[in-house]
């Protein structure tokens, strides 16, 4: 059983909260407050060094008064009492509200942590560093063009107290993610790298490496060398996990923030029950899915975490919520308001968003094309909710040619579109679901961890 | 606190160096939607970070230094924080390093007066004239629109005598302009940091993104194109000085971390290019010293000084961006952070860059290129196909190609701006880029 570990300050802190609480009500229609710590770790080894840092820490205490026009914040540094008292009743005497009456929500008690097997916060830094340098040492001699192999161990540990009216919640999301990095030399000094990561809410377990997913990673550093820039046009696609999970991030995930929707910004929201893909084409967002990157157990708004399903059958159905869109809209919340860290405000956020699995096998799949590319892995992503394209970037992709994967490389390849034409195309989707761990942004900021992921897709889609 | 964190490590024998650094950071944020004010908040936070180095050996027994750190929360146990922070240091055998010592500060204005005083009224007032000059278009909305003030005060105290105070602001907005003719839609963003509320020219950014906006209702996909691209202002400074998620591929390749990691072909006295130059000659500074520039400041993390570093001369690279453990590395000089990237005026007046046929990209979707390799597929968000008079507007297609062979053909404008995180031509035309775009 792995146990809550709420630092100490926080826990000292968590029993005047309901006081708090209950004075701001005194004032605002709706108050809440937030105690929220985010630490973590991170090692770095590779051929020339190796660099054990704190990530940067951020911990603080959100005081949030709400009267269904305005939410107005007084976020604070750290968890001392005295300062929070104060700050709680000076902030919201200033301010004179409107009437509102909240939405009346359950009551929510209870402390959740992530289930882990091996608990990082069990383990020592010590130890964490040798399992670095084995998996490092197992890379880093494979072929003499590598100038470089790099571990990357990251280690993100998420404390939050929620308190209302209805709520008493606590926990503490435990993630933990590793890159192995190879980086190569072509004989003319050309510098390239592939990259293989494996993330999860969860702990030591998830983090071993098979020879094969070495030498693969080596492979495919080794394969970049002779890389070539694909002819810009039209291709039959199939694409890996992660992409159909990137895909599906910036075209209905971004795309379907009720924020978004708000601010008159997402094409989406005049398609809520309609047909915005093919019928092969169900995707979610579940911050409950034990084990994914991107989970947690009640978002920064204390709404507890559960599925949303945004398309069924390429039908769209709704998006996904913080409580201030939610409210002007008048909308069922789902568990998606999320801060970067105490500092920042809530927005509606994805957690793990994912197409769902079809019925076909890869294999089948691949047979289908006769010409095309195999996308085998992305790099990074970008949203346009009003306009509806699609940014993609994959770091590299093979020709298919004959129903067969061919050597031939492609890097690095851009996929573009209008998204419903892109989910249009879709032909064919794999059986099985796999995530990948990442980082997402609103536009440019706000940085919070999630999952995307899905199924091998076949599709049909602009590369260049 | 400082002090007793200060008196703290100078009584531990088993350290060969630290660093100290006092952040407070206080600041303002309001953000409105169409109906009015979504959210208001006033933020605090205050921490210490402690960085130490340790002399640990390799398993040759070689000197090695090793290197921890801690961070601390006002009243957070110092004594643990630092056991902690040595322990760390002791697990790693790295070449041996050191910490910078005392250097004169250059005095670089990092402050909007009227922010310090008062974050909140100055924010207040940045939204209301956003949403004034919006109001003045009658065919746009403002649909979205986010402002925050920040003030940062530091105070580095390091083993070898540094003892440094500064003092910056920052004010980040982001707008949003929407518009509509019959079933079309479109919307411009705008997003930009700056030191202070007088540097961001609101009405002529507004005014730009009010044109764009109305122009994108008659956009088309583009054709795809092979020829001159024009890039200028926000653009192009996204384009030199990257973001605050991808960095810059000269700031990539031009670190010392980089060269070290082995990410970096690039070596002081030879060209920065493989083939011939087309364009003109290259010329970069990593600066930190610039006026208000985003990422200017009078010392960096290890209290580094800031300067202004020459990178590239006429196509040769000059320096490396080091900080003091990569120049302890490499034996070479340290600079510290990387800081603004400057370019000289060109020689061709901004007019004649803009002969036709041309295309003017106005707005990536990301231009994020792979930072290593200088490799770019980038979804293009909105530009101008420019020829026969006309200026055609267009959104999607890619700008594909690689960067260094982009620079390797460029012309910029005689006339500079500052931007921000760049100050230098604020237009360039690169001579021969690809759009991939529907059809010929």
């Amino acid at each position: 059983m792995t146990e809550l570990k709420l630092p100490f300050a926080m826990a000292e802190l968590r029993p005047a909260l309901g006081e708090i609480v209950r004075m701001g009500l005194q004032h605002a229609p709706y108050f809440s407050t937030l105690l929220s710590s985010r630490h973590g770790l991170t090692i770095l080894v590779d051929n020339r060094e190796e660099r054990v840092t704190e990530r940067p820490p951020a911990a603080g205490t959100v005081l949030s008064a709400f009267d269904g026009a305005t939410t107005f914040e007084r976020a604070l540094g750290g968890f001392n009492r005295e300062e929070i008292r104060t700050a709680a009743r000076d902030f919201i005497k200033g301010i004179s509200f409107q009437k509102y009456t909240p939405q009346a929500e359950p009551e929510r008690r209870g402390d959740f942590v992530t289930s882990v097997q091996i608990d990082p916060l069990e383990l020592s830094v010590q130890e964490k560093l040798d399992r670095c340098r084995e998996v490092q040492g197992r890379v880093k001699g494979r072929d003499p063009r590598i100038v470089n192999a790099r571990v990357l161990y990251r280690e993100l540990n998420e404390h939050a107290v929620f308190a209302d009216a209805s709520a008493d919640l606590a926990q503490r999301v435990q993630r933990v993610g590793m890159f192995v990095f190879v980086i190569v030399a072509g004989p003319a000094g050309d510098v390239r790298y592939d990259v293989l990561v494996k993330s999860g809410s969860a702990g030591w377990e998830v983090l071993t490496w098979s020879d094969e997913e070495i030498q693969n990673v080596v492979d495919g550093a080794l394969a970049l060398l002779s890389a070539e820039r694909i002819e810009p046009g039209e291709y039959r696609i199939i694409t890996a996990p992660g992409v159909s999970g990137t895909i599906c991030h910036e075209s209905f995930g971004h795309g379907v923030e009720t924020d978004m929707f708000l601010k008159e910004r997402a094409r989406a929201a005049h398609f809520i029950d309609k047909v915005v893909g093919s019928p092969l084409v169900n995707i979610a967002d579940d911050p409950s899915q034990p084990g994914s990157y991107g989970s947690y157990f009640f978002d920064d708004e204390g709404h507890m975490a559960a599925p949303t399903q945004i398309v069924e059958n390429g039908v769209f159905r709704r998006g996904i919520t913080d409580r201030y869109s939610a409210a002007a809209l008048e909308i069922p919340r789902s568990a998606n308001g999320r801060r970067q860290d105490y500092s920042r405000k809530a927005y509606a956020r994805m957690s793990n968003t994912f197409f769902g699995p079809g019925t076909s096998t890869l294999e089948e799949m691949i047979a289908q094309v006769d010409h095309g590319i195999f996308l085998d892995k992305w790099s990074s992503g970008m949203e346009d909710p009003q306009g509806w394209g699609i940014q993609v970037t994959c770091h590299y992709g093979h020709e298919i040619k004959g129903g067969k994967i061919t050597d031939r490389v492609f890097a690095p390849v851009g996929i573009s579109g209008y998204v419903p034409d892109v989910l249009q195309s879709i032909n064919a989707v794999s059986n099985e679901l796999k995530m990948d761990g990442g980082t997402c942004g609103k536009g440019h900021k706000e940085q919070v961890p999630v999952a995307s992921g899905g199924p091998h897709l076949l599709l049909t889609a602009r590369l260049g | 606190m400082l002090n007793q964190i200060v008196a703290a490590l100078k009584k531990r024998s088993d350290l060969a160096g630290w660093t100290v650094r006092h952040v407070q950071t206080s600041g303002a944020q309001v953000y409105a939607v169409p109906q009015g004010i979504e959210s208001q908040r006033a933020v605090d936070g205050e921490r210490y970070l402690i960085d130490v180095l340790r002399n640990t050996s390799t398993a040759e027994g070689a000197p090695a230094v090793g290197s921890g750190d801690a961070s601390l929360l006002p009243g957070e146990n110092i004594d643990h924080a630092i056991d902690q922070a040595t322990l760390v240091a002791g697990l790693v055998a790295n070449p041996v390093h050191g910490l910078p010592g005392p250097a004169p500060l250059p005095d670089v204005p990092l402050c909007d007066e009227n922010l310090q005083k008062d974050a909140s009224s100055v924010m207040l007032a940045v939204m209301e004239g956003i949403r004034t000059t919006a109001a003045k278009h009658p065919n746009v909305r403002l649909t979205a629109a986010e402002c925050f003030g920040e003030l940062h005060n530091t105070h580095l105290v390091n083993s070898r005598g540094i003892d440094a105070e500064q003092e910056s602001t920052q004010i980040d907005i982001e707008f949003v302009l929407h518009s509509q003719k019959g079933d079309r839609e479109s919307e411009t963003f705008d997003a930009m940091t700056r030191r202070r509320a007088a540097d961001l020219d609101l009405e002529v950014a507004i005014e730009d993104r009010v044109r764009y906006t109305l122009d994108s209702l008659e956009a088309e996909a583009p054709a795809s194109w092979q020829g001159p691209v024009i890039l200028r202002n926000d653009a192009l400074t996204i384009f030199m000085a990257g973001d605050n998620l991808n960095g810059s591929v000269i700031q990539t390749l031009a670190s010392a971390e980089s060269k070290y990691a082995g990410f970096s072909p690039w070596e002081v006295g030879k060209p920065v290019f493989h083939g011939e130059v087309k364009g003109d000659p290259l010329n970069v500074w990593a600066n930190r010293c610039l006026p208000y520039g985003s990422a200017s400041n009078r010392f960096d993390a290890e209290g580094l000084p800031a300067q202004r570093i020459e990178l590239i001369r006429d196509n040769e690279f000059v320096a490396f961006a080091a900080s003091q453990r990569y120049a302890d590395y490499l034996q070479m000089p340290a600079t510290g952070a990387f800081g603004n990237i400057e370019l000289p005026a060109g020689k061709t007046p901004a007019s004649a860059l803009l002969v036709e046929p041309h295309v003017e990209i106005v707005q990536f979707s990301w231009f994020n290129p792979d930072t290593i390799t200088g490799d770019f597929a980038t979804e293009i968000r909105f530009g101008y196909l420019v020829q026969n008079g006309v200026r055609k507007p267009f959104k999607g297609g890619q700008l594909v190609g690689n960067y260094m062979d982009a620079l390797a053909n460029v012309h910029w404008s005689a006339e500079s701006g500052f931007f921000g995180a760049y100050f230098g031509p604020h237009t360039a035309r690169f001579d021969e880029l690809k759009i991939a775009g529907e059809g010929e």
